[in-house]
């Protein structure tokens, strides 16, 4: 039981804290995406760079859960450019549908019911499409510590390369 | 419309948003392991379906992976419209519409058209992110944070094409476009 309030707690910050920094507001996300408006870009990426920083710490005391999900060359890409056009399309992604709809933004209302059409559908498909498009690409839950070696220098990588795109967005995007 | 820039701006600003968010973040991962939002949708679902179709729930690889509605996913996705519903009702200044006033220059004043395109923009990032196995949060936050290399490959995508997709759909009135 005291898991079901841990998520509802952490739900109720996280929707909290989107929609205080605008995330909920499909306008915002379409001027981000059209490069107008620096701020959410730069607000999630910040979050990333800090929230690895963070789970570093856990884990150096020994503290969370860590489950990296796998790569799949196609199934991942292929699922990112389908993921990227409803984003683009409406501004809104998995999480703000949730936290907009709760808001009271009627198009987030319909994004919510497109979304549960939309996971019906791949789950109904689950069984067709993963071994046809997941499995045969699929290279593992390869981490950034695979590829170097040693995980502290893996999270100082990130760090640098998340800032240095927080910076870029900064200098790149029109209003900032 | 000529609106200053001394104008009273009603968001959090970006970098202490960030500190709290991922002050979250790590708390999630303390208490209960990487978050994730679209798993939210499957356990939405699988809750109703094992009212009306329990065999068919029963049988699904898909609903056999993601918990029901009594689960720490299902709780979360609620608790972010909660969220959200707290956070539009304490706010004054952050405006609520139905319709972003770019889709409204781009495409009039439809309320059909927009709820049909968000209908299928919200069928897209689903599907895709089942597909994938996570979302901009489950998938591109979570799986970053966790140093994956399916995390960052999905984050650089999804970037790109959301920017292509809202240039080909918005660009010609993204000039503009000066509504906060």
């Amino acid at each position: 039981m005291t898991i079901i309030w841990l998520g509802l707690f952490s739900g109720i910050a996280f929707g909290f804290v989107v929609q205080r920094v605008g995330a909920t507001d499909a306008h915002r996300m379409a001027r981000s995406h059209l490069m107008l408006d620096a701020d959410i870009p730069r607000f999630m990426l910040l979050a990333v760079a800090l929230s690895a920083v963070g789970l570093f710490g856990l884990q150096s005391v020994g503290v969370g859960r860590v489950l990296p999900l796998p790569t799949s060359i196609v199934a991942t890409g292929l699922a990112a450019v389908i993921f990227g056009i409803g984003w683009g399309l409406t501004g809104y992604c998995p999480g703000t549908t949730w936290a907009a709809a709760g808001e009271g933004r009627m198009d987030a209302v319909f994004a919510l019911l497109g979304g549960l059409a939309g996971a019906a559908l791949f789950a109904h498909l689950h069984e067709i499409l993963v071994p046809l498009l997941y499995d045969p690409t699929n290279v593992g839950q390869i981490t950034l510590t695979d590829l170097f070696g040693n995980q502290a220098i893996a999270v100082a990588m990130l760090v640098v390369v998340f800032g240095l795109c927080t910076w870029g967005i900064g200098k790149l995007w029109k209003n900032s | 419309m000529e609106l200053t820039n001394k104008q009273h701006i009603p968001y959090w600003h970006w970098i202490p948003a960030a500190f709290a968010l991922s002050g979250i973040i790590v708390f999630i991962f303390a208490t209960y392991g990487p978050p994730a939002s679209s798993s939210g949708f499957v356990s939405t679902l699988k809750g109703f379906l094992e009212w009306v179709a329990p065999d068919y729930v029963a049988a699904k690889a898909h609903y056999k992976a993601i918990p029901g509605p009594g689960s720490w996913l299902f709780a979360f996705a609620l608790g972010m419209a909660i969220g959200g519903f707290v956070a539009g009702r304490t706010s004054k200044d952050i405006p609520v519409r139905d319709m972003p006033p770019i889709w409204k220059r781009r495409f009039g004043d439809s309320r059909a058209k927009r709820y049909a395109a968000t209908f299928l923009g919200g069928f897209l990032i689903l599907f895709g992110s089942r597909l994938a196995g996570g979302c901009t949060l489950g998938l591109f936050i979570s799986g970053s944070t966790q140093l994956a290399v399916s995390g960052l490959y999905f984050g650089v995508v999804i970037f790109a094409v959301a920017m292509l997709t809202a240039r080909l759909i918005f660009g010609k009135v993204a000039e503009q476009e000066d509504i906060q």
